[in-house]
Order: structure tokens, then sequence, then C-alpha cells
């Protein structure tokens, strides 16, 4: 429906010369635009406050961090933190490890998604409903921790990539979605393909997934997004630390700061993160990259999701 | 949010789902004792004082609780002196500290459990029981000759028996301390207290007139404002007024029962006498504004920085927060001092409320059906239980990472640092070498848990250890039935405890209605709760003595 507005709005709004007549129209449309650019600059004010304040926290000094007067500017400046977490190697293993898991993971889960959505949006297909009804199941069922972690374990997938990628390669919240958008995809297209000679795969690979870049690009950054920022399948199958991805690494680090357990800890300060400023950086340092990978995406992102969802 | 709880429901249904269907089989007792397939690598005349070693290399997988700050390093001195020492290796399966008890319900769950799984707290071994996932231990106490010795040197029958379980066996083996070791107490600004002349308060009497005197001179300020409060409102505050007053503990270690001994029965804690008598006091103290009501939701950030602003004087603490958190963020104030005081004396007079046992090590059943089993419990006793062992896992390999002096007394060798102690030394005890490591160091005599504390905080334990150690209630184990049973009470009398005890502190309910309280109590089931309680401890009264 947005979409179709904002199409329509340019071909209704009255030529230029007529509008400058009109004075009545100017000023409304002028005030218009300035409370809207007010309006929208206080969402960006409000929206970006949070991430330049982490940017601070995490380039502060404790202290003024728990008097509560770090706003917009580091205050006692120091990059110790920073430097403490670098210089350690595992936490340079460990993001190589979430680097290679985000990939592979998304990788699978892309190819997996695309090919069950595609089969899905087929409505000639015998036994649709079950197939779409069996995952559709699993949104709402599952087998439960134990069941899951005894699967995986016997099918010797603990300690490697495929224990992080496999059981989670198709989100089916993704998968409808995607069908949807091939779903809207025009039929002719794909019966011209198939009398000029294509099959099926051909039709996939050269027809339907060139013209469907926004939603695999959509769904590049749903999966990517996800699998960097998860840790919990990686905390369950990896039982060596040189296995664990960077937020599994930086989720123990606060935990050992904040003193869950004191054995050790007790008496002078040795060398103990600051606790506060050990947040920020931990949050800097991991939405960083995502953030970074987002402006290029993100004009597929908006229209992947709008062409998806109208039609479903 | 909403998938985390949902993730914890569910690992607590497939929990139970996955214990209930491994829990048919049970072993024989005539059985039990039959070792004679099971002693591949132990040794024979193993008693008190001999060192442990294997007379075969033998390994056992280990769950180990993984802490950031020294991080698992497979060339440990640790790993290497005890393969020499024991002929052991052990196999550690490494889980991050910050989820550790969730992956050790699961793995448990799952049948997938290491032999050993350390870092169990008392009264965590309890949901594992009845699946038979645990091996019950004091069926094998014969093979741990240390262990035995401690328990009766250090008197520790009665706080053993508190972990009993209704057929009378445990299943923990607690870390052990021969005096008690407590730690929570009230930071209180020591400069604002020399500036009014005011001495440190020793009861919770002479607190209230130390807040006083402070409100006087700061008529702005709230005196007091207090941390902790997350999850549980006033977590720490509570407990140890409970404590002071004599009860079994409240707030954040929230104990429906406490034992009244001169009755010789169980009472419902929060509907006690002493239970409103500390409400009275808090509420004193809030109505006079000498305690910030804030206190009881605000975060613990909220808390530090009034503290740090001087906007309040005095907190609860312990001695890692007073050394890592208050004083650093009264560091831009050089006036400021801050110490932790000796806990303040209440009604139960001076008394020493910590508990005597440490976390300890649960053991997989399925370690019996091992050749090395008897090897593996000597192992077990020796690393953890004897004296060499437990100087080993703390101050590691004489000559190496610690010297003795002409007394025997050991110190710290010049090159190896811990917790500043040598500060610039090029080595760690834990980074470097894997010593005083959480996961196998712990308890023992006071000399060995207080190697390490700093000069006030060792007073603040002579000065504890001075006072009586609390009456330790008699064990009352339910059967799975009752603990069922007890569950569903559970919840909602605590729920109510918490919420009346928020608004008989802030006043916003008279005293005056406390029967009104009480009759709430009874009709969410505090009587049958009660009865549940005198029941199991008079039956495991009658079984066993």
């Amino acid at each position: 429906m947005v979409t179709v507005e904002a199409a329509e709005r340019p071909t209704e709004t009255p030529p230029r010369p007529r509008r400058r007549r009109g004075i009545q129209e100017t000023r409304g449309y002028r005030v218009f635009q300035v409370a809207n650019g007010i309006i929208l600059t206080l969402v960006v004010i409000v929206t970006l406050y949070p991430f330049v304040n982490i940017v601070a926290r995490s380039m502060s000094d404790e202290a003024y961090i728990i008097a509560g007067q770090v706003n917009l500017v580091p205050r006692g400046f120091t990059v110790d933190t920073y430097q403490l977490l670098m210089s350690d190697s595992l936490f340079w293993t460990n993001y190589r490890n979430t680097v290679f898991y985000t990939v592979t993971a998304t990788v699978v889960s892309i190819v997996m998604t695309t090919c069950y959505a595609y089969v899905l949006s087929k409505k000639q297909l015998k036994g649709r409903g079950a197939l779409v009804g069996i995952a559709v199941f699993t949104m709402f069922f599952s087998g439960g921790l134990i069941p899951n972690y005894v699967l995986v374990t016997s099918l010797g997938l603990k300690n490697s990539v495929w224990a992080i990628a496999l059981p989670n390669a198709i989100n089916v919240f993704n998968l409808l979605v995607m069908k949807a958008f091939f779903e809207s995809l025009p039929v002719e297209l794909e019966e011209a393909a198939a009398v000029d000679g294509l099959n099926t795969y051909g039709i996939l690979l050269r027809i339907v997934l060139p013209l469907s870049k926004a939603i695999v690009a959509t769904m590049v950054l749903f999966y990517a997004v996800a699998f960097w920022n998860s840790w919990f399948a990686a905390f369950l199958y990896m039982d060596r630390q040189e296995l664990w991805p960077v937020t599994v690494y930086l989720r123990n680090l606060i935990a050992g700061a904040t003193g869950a357990e004191n054995v050790g800890a007790i008496a002078a300060a040795d060398e103990v993160q600051a606790e506060a400023t050990l947040k920020a950086v931990t949050i800097v340092l991991t939405t960083l990259p995502i953030l970074l990978v987002y402006p290029f995406v993100q004009r597929y992102f908006v229209r992947g999701i709008m062409l998806g969802a109208v039609k479903g | 949010m909403f998938r985390r709880s949902w993730r914890h429901a569910a690992a607590a249904t497939a929990a139970l789902l996955a214990l209930t269907s491994i829990t048919a089989c049970s072993d024989d007792p005539a059985e039990s004792q039959d070792l004679s397939e099971n002693r591949a690598g132990a040794m024979d005349g193993y008693a008190v004082g001999t060192q442990f070693k294997a007379t075969e290399p033998v390994s056992f997988p280990i769950l180990y609780n993984n802490h950031p700050n020294y991080p698992l390093k497979n060339d440990w001195l640790f790993w290497s002196e005890l393969k020499s020492r024991t002929n052991v290796t052990l196999e550690p399966v490494a889980v991050p500290l910050s989820d550790y008890e969730q992956k050790r319900s699961l793995l448990i769950g799952a049948g997938d459990a290491p032999l050993l799984l350390p870092k169990t707290y008392p009264s965590q071994e309890e949901p594992y029981v009845s699946s038979g996932a645990i091996l019950p231990v004091s069926d094998y106490l014969n093979l741990m000759p240390n262990l035995s010795d401690k328990i009766e040197k250090w008197n520790l029958g009665p706080e053993i028996d508190t972990r009993r379980q209704d057929d009378g066996k445990f299943y923990l083996l607690p870390g052990l301390h021969e005096k008690a070791w407590h730690d929570y107490s009230l930071a209180v600004r020591t400069d604002i207290l020399e500036e009014l002349n005011l001495e440190v308060p020793k009861t919770w009497d002479d607190l209230y007139l130390v807040l006083k005197a402070m409100k006087a001179a700061y008529p702005d300020v709230y005196p007091f404002s207090d941390r902790f409060s997350q999850p549980n409102p006033g977590g720490n505050l509570l407990n140890i007024l409970a404590f002071s007053y004599g009860l079994q503990g409240a707030g954040w270690n929230f104990q429906h029962t406490s034992w009244n001994a001169q009755a010789q029965k169980f009472e419902y804690t929060g509907a006690t006498e002493q239970y409103k008598q500390m409400l009275q006091y808090l509420n004193k103290l809030v109505s006079e504004k000498l305690l910030d009501p804030e206190s009881f939701t605000q975060t613990d950030d909220k808390a530090r920085q009034k503290l740090a602003n001087s906007q309040s004087f005095v907190i609860s603490a312990n001695a890692q927060a007073v050394v890592n958190d208050y004083r650093p963020d009264l560091s831009r104030n050089p006036d400021a001092k801050i110490a932790k005081i000796p806990l303040p004396i209440g009604p139960a007079g001076e008394i020493n409320p910590a508990d005597r046992l440490e976390n300890g090590l649960m053991i997989s059943s399925k370690a019996r059906d091992s050749k090395n089993f008897v090897a593996m419990m000597q192992f077990v006793d020796w690393l953890f239980y004897s004296d060499e062992g437990q100087e080993f896992a703390k101050w590691g390999v004489e000559g190496q990472t610690f010297v003795r002096d002409a007394a025997g007394k050991p110190t710290l060798a010049p090159d190896v640092d811990i917790i500043g102690l040598n500060p610039g030394a090029p080595k760690h005890l834990q980074k470097d070498f894997g010593f005083y490591n959480g996961v196998f160091a712990y308890g023992g005599k006071p000399e060995l848990v207080q190697a390490f504390f700093s000069e006030e905080e060792q007073q603040f334990q002579e000065v504890m250890n001075a006072r009586a150690p609390r009456v330790v209630p008699p064990p009352h184990p339910f059967t799975d039935e009752e603990r069922e049973q007890v569950s569903l009470w559970a919840t909602p009398l605590r729920d109510h405890v918490y919420q009346a005890t928020l608004q008989f502190i802030l006043g916003q309910r008279d005293f005056a209605q406390w029967d009104a309280y009480l009759a709430e109590l009874k009709s969410k089931n505090m009587d049958s709760y009660m009865e549940t309680v005198t029941k199991a401890y008079e039956r495991f009264r009658d079984k066993n003595n």
C-alpha cells in the first residue's frame, strides 16, 4: 500500500506554475516541510544519541560513567579497555570465528531458504499445503533443548561450524516472506522461459534469481545479522574456547567483570576491566562491522521487504 | 527477553522429561560396594598424608568453568605438574563462566556430562538427584580418607547433614571451610564518620544513630542508599538483617523456613516476630528519611552514582565491591574514604552467619562403571581435600610459583603476581600457571583461604571469626512428591512476602495490619508448607537417629 501511495503522489501534486499562484498551498507546503524537517531531525537525534553515547562511554573513565557525567563526548579519555581487549589473541581468534560462522551459515541459509521458498511458491505443486505446514509447525513447536542437543551431538556436528549453520538454516518467517515474493513474480516470465527451453533449475537460476536480488539481499542481511549476534548455538555445541564466536567471548568477559564468581577477585584491583566501559566497548566492537554493512544493502532492504509483503 | 525466558522454560521442561526417562534404573545397594572391577590405577594403601599417584596413567573428563580473567591454557604448569604428581590427565570441557549452570544442566540432561562436575553450589545438586544421573557420593566416603578426616576434625557433620537427601545420602562433595567466611556487610564513608566525630557502628542500633547524625549534618541527602536490589529488592540488606535477627535468610537468599533452636521447630521466616521487628527497623529508617526509599528498586549503577556524588554515605558491600567499585568511583574526591564495617550486630547477638560449605563437585553416575572409579575418587580426595592438594591448587609448586620462609609459611615467588601483591612481576599465578583457579582452589584452613586477602579484609575476617557460628538447621529433605508439591506453594508465598516486605518498609502498609498479612500467608498455604517441612524433618530425624 505504502509503495503505491508514494508512487502516485507526484502525479497528483499540481504542476509548479499553478502551485506558485496558490499562496495558501505554498505556505501549507512550507509549514509541512519545516515541521517534517524538525520531526525527522528529532528522530535522527533520538536514534543517533544512544550510539554516540555508547562510543563516548567506551572511551571514558569508569568513574565518570558511574557518576553519570558522560553524554556525547568522552570524559577522562582512555582507550585502555580497547587495548586490553585487542591485545588478547583469543579475542581475535574468536572474532575470526564469528566472521567465518556468519559467512558460512548465511550462505547455507540463503541456498536452503531460496530452494524451499521457490518450491513452495509454485501453486501447482501437489502437497504444497503439507510442505508449508511442516515449516510453519516448527515456528510454534520445537523438540526442546535436550533432544536438539542429543540430535546434533549424535550426528557428530559438535565442535564444527555445521552445528551452528545446519540446525538454524531455515528461518520460517524469512521463508514465508521469500515465498510471497516469488509468488508475486509474473508467471508469464517463467512460462516464456520454459517455452524457450529452460528447465526448472534454469528458470530459477537465470530468470527468477536475477529478478530477486532485492529479496536475496534482504535475506542476506537478516541472516547475517542474526548469525553475527547469536551466541547460544555456539555456546551449546562448542567445547573449546578457540571455537567460540566473539559474542560468547564478550559475554563471558562481562560476566567475569561483574563478578559472578568472586574467588580470586578479592582485594586489590588486579587489572579488573572497568565494567561500564567494558560493556560499551563490547557493544561498539560487535555492532560496528554490521553497521558498516548496512548502508550498502539498505536500499535493497527496504524495497525487498515491501515487495515481499505487498502480496503476502 | 522473550527468547531467553522461552529457552529457559524449554530447557527446564526438556531437562525434566529427559531426567524422568533415565530414572528407572537404580543401583542395587549390595552391588555398589563391590569395587573389585573398578580398581584399575587405584592405590592400595591410600590414606591421609599419602601422595596420591595412580599406578597407571589415567585421564578423567571434567567440566571446566572458563574464567575470562584467566582463560584456559593447555600448557599451564598446573596440568603438567598434576600429571607428574598423580599420573592423572584432566580433559577439560570448556564452558563460559557466563552460562556455566545452564550448560551443566543440559549436559546432565542429555546424558553427555563429563565425569567430574565441579563448581556446583550446595542445593544445586538437588534437581538431579531423583534422575539417578548423579552419584550418591556418601556411599563411597571410605575411598576418601582426607574428606572424612576433615569432616570429623572440623566438626562439619551438621553442615554435611544438610546436604543429605530423603534417602539419607548426599550427592555433592562440597568445598569445606574450617572457619566460616562471611563477606557481605555495609560500607561506610569513614571520612564522614571522622568529620562528625562518630564511631564505626557496631550494632544496627548504632547504625541508626550514625545515620541520624549524618542526616543532621547533611539534611539534603539520604545517608543510606542501597544497591543489590535486582532482581530481588534489598537483596543483601534484607539478608544480613535477617541473619542479625536470627533468621535463616531473606532478600536474595530468601529462605522460607528458619529453625527455632529453642522451640526445636521450623518457623515460616516471613511470619516470625523477628521478621516483623526487622521490617519495623527498616521502616523507621525510611520514615525518618535515613534510608533512600529508592534503595529497593534502583539499579546498582544508580546506587553507585549516588555514593560517588556524595549523595549517600552508606551502601551494601563485599570486599570486592569496596576495592573495585567504590574506591575508584570516589577517586575524584580526594577526601573520601570508604571501608567495609564488620557485620552490624542485631538481637541474635554476635554471630558469623556464613555457611562453611562451599561450591564443590558432583560426579556422574556413569563414573561408577569405569574401571578407574576407585582411582578417580582417590584423586578427587587428594586434589580437593588433602592439605597438600589444596596447597598445590592454590600456591602451585614450591621454588617456581612460591617459596617458604623459615617457619614454612608460603609466600609468592618474586617474579609471580596475583591481585597486585607483586606489582610489575612478569608472570601471573592464574593466567600463566593456572593456580588459584576457581575450579580447583577454594576452602580449606583459614590461612589458605585468606592467603591473598588484603590486610583490611583479614582484619574483617578476624572480627567475624571471633563470633559464634550460626546454628545449622537440621536436615529436612523432601521426597520427590513433596518437593513437587512444595515448589507449587513456594512461589506465591515468596512473592507475597516480598511484596508485603516492601509495603511495610516503605510505609504503604501499617504494622497494625500484620495479622492480616499473616492471614494472607495462611491463605497461600503457609501452614501446609510448614506441615510438609515438619513432616520431612521428623521423618528424617526418626529414620537416621
